[in-house]
């Protein structure tokens, strides 16, 4: 079932009555039913991955608990500060028994959906043996999603950072919620079982903000996401010879705009619908395309799978004992430059993961390191920036911010047609030909228009493009648009209102061949 | 201790010294390598150990965080 779809918006009619209805602490009673049945309706089948994952990680937070209890009364009887690091390390070392054991556990479930469920029935398809179990098993609907969420829980509990939960569905929910299991955003559970626990009351300007962003969500789905893939998977499905650089750049360049748009699209859809029901989503992006380097760059971008990585890969590692290890040991040795050798290690590590986490090709592996090198590269040079630039008397200024921009668009997009390239060597091709065939014309030709789009399509989509710059340009600057609107005179509110439902309703690429709902990320 | 706590950001990051918001990482004001480097610097100056569990967004949202984080784990 996708967000955008009747099934779905029934679904989300059914519980916002319900919900509002129950008496205020059965709420999550209603939100645990309404995200099962999603998940039975989307996978026309029972959830057993996402049940495993639930029961492996709720007995491992009991066990977690029950341990960090008997430590804390161990600790009293400790005299000195040396009886108690050693008590600590006995119950730590308890602790990431267990711990270990269930992500393991977790992440080889998550290996076993994606990689054998996928993998095996085509080879047996292939070769025609095998006894075609795997062909029955029903791939959990956001099993990539709800695996880290669930492991960041696991951390978080043995690190006290949450509290333990004892109610094995409080977990489910937490993993399970119906709005953001598919793609996101990732939450922690500190926070979702806040919301989840909370009274909610109706109230009607949250639901009208809710639907806004819902419908607004939709508009950069269906009208510009949509539209531009179409054009982009016609450029990238050529053969790459019979195309200008220049078709090939603005495909790129258009191909950027479409992954923001439909992930984005996406999360302020889980958003709004968690609106509607008070409940609300961490942030996920913020405008991206305004960063001045690939470090802010990746702050505004999918915020919390950064943020994932940053706390359970990158700070894991560097104060593990084998990264304090290193850490010493190259510090001591070349000292300034030393110190920076396990925070690149843990930079390198969270890019590897990060590339791998988004496709199993050769093209995301060396995304990732991409990334890496460069992100590290940056980090390092970092203190040199404010010396470089005075001596090349560059001042702060509006010119300079927008020079740093464009760098980095420039450095995502070679990345991202690295990963909409359908292998290196078509990557490799299409570079090749930005440089010698670049042939910049033929974007004013009508060749251009030879690609699935035609003019009047340009022109939409350029006419939506303008309206999603204004609403971030606003937002930038400190703005909260649905507030702003919320304040014009009732003509103007309804005229913006209406005009967005009927953009969506009348230009959304519906129905045909192409697949309208399925969203880009859910692939991830 | 306050002071030699805000000698060490002041090393690595001036801009937290006049940061005034609650979260400086999200803002950008400290980026990962830097907090690995402060509290690096911090565990050798007051002989602590700072476990990855304190190295969160919240302990590091301004310096009067940090300077708390430092004050608790001392008197561990």
């Amino acid at each position: 079932m996708q967000l955008i779809s009747y099934s779905f918006v029934i679904l989300w009619g059914f519980v916002f009555a319900l919900y509002y209805l129950v008496p205020k602490k059965g709420q999550w009673y209603v939100l645990l039913g309404a995200s099962l049945l999603f998940n039975c309706i989307g996978l026309r089948g029972f959830p057993l991955g996402l049940l495993l994952t639930g029961i492996t990680t709720y007995g491992c937070g009991m066990y977690l608990g029950k341990k960090l209890d008997q430590e804390k009364e161990a600790l009293k009887q400790c005299t000195d500060r040396e009886e108690k690091k050693a008590v600590k390390a006995v119950f730590q070392k308890k602790r990431k028994k267990v711990q270990t054991l269930t992500i393991v556990f977790n992440l080889g479930l998550l290996l076993f959906y994606k990689y054998a469920v996928v993998a095996v029935p085509l080879v047996e398809r292939a070769t025609g043996s095998g006894a075609g179990f795997l062909e029955r098993v029903i791939m959990p609907l956001g099993i990539s999603f709800y695996t880290l969420t669930a492991i960041g829980y696991i951390v978080d509990a043995g690190r006290e950072n949450c509290a333990v939960e004892t109610d094995l569905l409080k977990i489910l929910l937490f993993l399970a919620y119906f709005p953001s299991v598919t793609q996101g955003p990732f939450t922690r559970f500190k926070q979702m079982k806040e919301e989840f626990e909370k009274a909610h009351v109706f109230q009607y300007d949250r639901m009208l903000r809710g639907i806004q962003r819902f419908v607004w969500g939709a508009f950069k789905k269906l009208v510009i996401a949509d539209r531009i893939g179409i054009f982009v998977d016609r450029v990238y499905s050529v053969d790459v010879a019979s195309v200008p650089g220049g078709i090939f750049a603005c495909a790129t360049v258009l191909y950027m705009l479409q992954l923001y748009a439909d992930f984005s699209g996406y999360i302020d859809m889980a958003a709004g619908v968690s609106e509607t029901l008070d409940i609300t989503l961490p942030d996920n992006f913020r405008r991206p395309y305004f960063a001045r380097s690939v470090a802010e760059f990746w702050r505004r971008w999918h915020i919390t799978l950064g943020n994932w990585f940053k706390d359970y890969v990158m700070f894991s590692f560097v104060m593990s004992g084998t990264g304090r290890k290193i850490g010493k040991a190259c510090k001591n040795k070349w000292n300034g430059l030393g110190r920076q050798v396990a925070p690149v290690i843990g930079t390198m590590l969270v890019w590897f993961f990060t590339g791998l986490w988004h496709g199993r090709t050769v093209n995301y592996m060396l995304w990732g390191l991409y990334y890496g090198v460069i992100m590290s590269v940056s980090l390092l040079l970092e203190p040199k920036y404010a010396v470089w630039k005075e001596k090349l008397s560059i001042k702060d200024g509006k010119l300079w911010s927008l020079f740093c921009m464009v760098r980095t668009w420039g450095i995502v997009f070679l990345a991202d047609v690295l990963i909409r390239s359908g292998s290196l060597a078509q990557a490799g091709e299409i570079f090749t030909s930005l440089v010698t065939r670049l042939h910049i014309g033929s974007l004013l030709s009508a060749e251009i228009t030879s690609y699935g789009l035609g003019k009047y399509d340009f022109l939409l989509l350029l006419m939506a493009l303008l309206i999603w710059l204004v609403v971030s340009v606003s937002e930038e600057r400190g703005l909260d648009v649905r507030a702003v609107i919320a304040g014009k005179p009732m003509v103007v509110r309804w005229i913006c209102y209406y005009g967005i439902v009927l953009l969506v309703l009348v230009t959304g690429i519906y129905g045909g061949s192409y697949d309208t709902a399925a969203f880009m990320y859910q692939s991830f | 201790m306050e002071e030699k706590i805000l000698e060490i950001l002041e090393e690595h990051c001036e801009e937290a010294l006049e940061y005034e918001g609650d979260n400086m990482m999200e803002d950008g004001v400290i980026d990962s390598f830097t907090v690995i480097n402060v509290v690096s610097d911090l565990e050798e100056e007051f002989d602590i150990e700072i476990d990855a569990k304190y190295v969160v967004a919240e302990n590091f949202r301004n310096k009067e965080a940090i300077i708390a984080l430092v004050q608790k784990l001392m008197e561990e």
